[in-house]
């Protein structure tokens, strides 16, 4: 990466930045589920490592939860962009320079932050926990380079029309900057109390809502008609999705504080907002489902689409969970539970992640030109992800009915934790499958690299997938 | 940017537009990506339809509310009733005063199923429910937390006292935003949908590529 840093613009290979950045997000993938699994063995056996105040839970938890986040999910999402953006304009990217400073910026202030956060530095924030110079640094270190590089490709591309992903691409940059700017306003000016309460939350909901969410779904967008041929089943649902999204999923932050003394009318607004992210959902869903109509032995042949399909699928439940467990009639039960640690995974471990790993796979692959080394751990990759995923989100989402029982009906809090504990055990269980998934896939996608088959001029990695 | 409004629900745009757009559409390759230009299949547009009524529908505040001590008023008078005090223990106790509130009938009849109690929960809340009516307080406006009646945290519109309602609508301005917004934003895609051809028009993707 250091040569590139200091070349010419023209004089780094067309994908450079992509590739260092999938690669940079398998590593933060692999270092934040390891850090996940190591948290959820500390509430499984809670003699585990003990002692030590760095290795406490109230120190690591956040760790996993930022590394996952800026380190692996946003890191996927900038590879995606780094080689989508201009093959969907048909051009080249903007400046593969930026791109490989944003890399190496993103890796080494990620690393700076994250040590602060495990030394105890934090905004005490939930999901905007870096401190107040470290949000400065994100914003105007990384997110600002990474939407400038993406919004000069489309405007430089050689096309009339910008496809799908791209709007979402572009949309994507510009509402995380923007969510990042207004969202942790209370940890410049100081605000505090129920300002601070709702912007965190407004903070933590669109994070997910305007930057998460839609740009996976975009990547899906892309793979999907790529590798099976087809094209996308309707431009006008891309429309539905689009904008649904920007209006549906940007109103119903206060839903995360129904609980809270916000004005009732803000509650009820929220309330019907949230339960409205399902026509967003709903467009979506079937636009890929659609698309996929007389190709669907793909969903076993091939191991990009089976991660794509997967994360579309996994959008139903999702948004079904989303939608409803915000209201008024099921809140008060699942609140502050771990139904809610459940969702989350669904969302990041589930869903987003099925879409990016999508992208990384068949990213690398195009761009190094290598065929991937083993398929057989691409798809232990897979089964270890999905069974994983689904043993941990499971466990916790029984914990968490069970913790809502407990706090209904006043049971002692201890009786609740014992209850609890099988569902710990089986948590950690997931989240060491999941961990050990992706160590096989920093393995098999640092092979494909050094040894995978060379793919010819003119043909797609997925061609190959099964020739020798 | 040519708009046509004579078959609003078919294309707002003009032929000639159109045709420029379909033509673009076939010859243009996006990465080797086409589109289609399907329209969303009738059922899809029908679950759009139930979600939005959904919406609403299981927003109102008329669940997952706590129980306020209006619905408990009529349980509490009847605590010394004769038949109540005849009764062998508790649970026969609290058994006669819900059939004797269930017969008299009353607006808190399915808000009181919904929150059951037992006689101790009734021993709790009793004196502070009485406290309240004497003062002559609506009871509506104040929520059982545990052993505990307190004011609802909930602050509506002002009153012609001067005081705000505690009372919770089963309708209030979120709503009204809501359907506003809802409003603008079918008519916004409407409006962007039917500025692209027509549906029954699929592009070639032979032609271009």
């Amino acid at each position: 990466m250091l040569k590139y840093l200091f070349a010419r613009n023209e004089d780094i290979p067309h994908g450079t930045s992509a590739v260092y950045f999938g690669i940079s997000s398998i590593m933060w993938f692999v270092i934040g589920t390891g850090l996940g699994s190591f948290n959820a063995a500390k509430l499984a056996f809670p003699d585990f490592v003990t002692g030590s105040e760095l290795f406490s839970f109230g120190h690591m938890r956040q760790v996993h939860v930022m590394a996952v986040i800026f380190g692996w999910i946003s890191m996927a999402f900038a590879m995606a962009m780094m080689y989508i953006t201009p093959a969907l304009g048909n051009t080249r990217l903007w400046s593969e320079k930026l791109g490989v400073w944003n890399c190496f910026l993103w890796n080494f202030g990620l690393s700076l932050a994250l040590t602060l956060l495990w030394a105890g530095m934090s905004s005490g924030r939930e999901y905007s926990d870096f401190p107040w110079f470290i949000d400065l640094v994100i914003l105007f270190g990384i997110v600002a380079p990474l939407g400038l590089n993406v919004w000069m490709t489309v405007l430089k591309r050689r096309t009339q029309g910008i496809y799908t992903t791209n709007w979402f691409f572009l949309a994507g940059t510009f509402m995380v900057f923007i969510v990042l700017l207004v969202g942790n306003t209370p940890e410049y000016f100081q605000l505090t109390g129920l300002t601070e309460a709702y912007l965190t939350w407004w903070f933590a909901h669109n994070v997910l809502g305007l930057w998460i969410t839609p740009v996976a779904a975009a990547i899906a967008y892309y793979t999907i008609p790529k590798i099976t041929g087809n094209p996308l089943y309707s431009h006008r649902i891309g429309h539905l999705h689009f904008w649904s999204v920007v209006v549906f999923y940007s109103t119903p932050a206060a839903h995360h504080l129904m609980s809270a003394p916000l004005p009732e009318w803000l509650k009820s607004f929220a309330s019907v907002e949230g339960v409205l992210i399902l026509v967003p959902a709903i467009a979506f869903v079937s636009n890929l489902l659609l698309t996929m109509t007389g190709k669907w032995h793909y969903f076993v042949d091939n191991v990009e689409t089976k991660f794509t399909i997967t994360g579309v699928l996994l959008a139903i439940p999702l948004n079904m969970q989303g939608g409803f467990q915000q209201t008024r009639a099921i809140n008060w039960y699942i609140h502050g539970t771990g139904w809610i640690v459940a969702h989350a995974h669904l969302a990041l471990l589930g869903f987003s992640t099925f879409l990016e790993g999508a992208a990384v796979y068949y990213g690398l692959q195009t761009i190094l030109r290598r065929k991937l080394y083993s398929l057989a751990l691409a798809n232990f990759h897979f089964w270890f992800l999905l069974i994983g995923f689904s043993i941990y989100w499971i466990s916790m989402t029984i914990a968490g009915l069970i913790q809502g029982a407990g706090k209904i009906y006043e049971v002692p809090y201890i009786d609740v934790v014992i209850a609890e504990h099988p569902y710990m055990i089986a948590r950690w269980v997931g989240g060491t499958m999941v961990f050990t998934g992706n160590c096989v896939w920093l393995y098999n996608m640092w092979m494909t690299a050094r040894a995978g088959t060379v793919i010819p001029a003119g043909r797609l990695p997925h061609e190959l997938a099964y020739e020798r | 940017m040519a708009w046509k409004f004579d078959k609003i629900l078919h294309s707002l745009t003009d032929d000639a537009q159109n045709q420029k757009a379909r033509q673009l559409w076939e010859a243009e390759s996006l990465g080797g990506i086409t589109e289609d230009n399907n329209r969303l299949p009738q059922a899809v547009v029908w679950l759009l339809g139930l979600t939005i009524i959904t919406a609403f529908l299981i927003t109102f505040p008329l669940w997952g509310q706590r129980p306020s001590a209006a619905i408990y008023q009529a349980y509490v008078a009847e605590m010394d009733s004769p038949e109540v005090a005849a009764a062998s223990d508790d649970q026969a106790r609290v058994q006669a005063i819900v059939n004797k509130v269930k017969a008299q009938g009353g607006q808190y009849e399915a808000l009181q199923e919904r929150h059951p109690v037992e006689m101790d929960d009734l021993r709790m809340i009793k004196d502070q429910v009485i406290e309240l009516q004497n003062a002559g307080v609506d009871l509506e406006e104040y929520t059982v937390v545990g052993n505990r009646v307190v004011l609802a945290n909930f602050e509506g519109n002002i009153k012609a006292d001067g005081t705000k309602q505690r009372k919770q609508p089963w309708w209030d301005k979120g709503y009204t935003i809501d359907i506003f917004y809802v409003i603008y934003f079918c008519v916004a895609v409407l409006i962007a949908i039917k500025r692209l051809p027509n549906f029954a028009w699929q592009p070639d993707h032979h032609k271009g590529h």
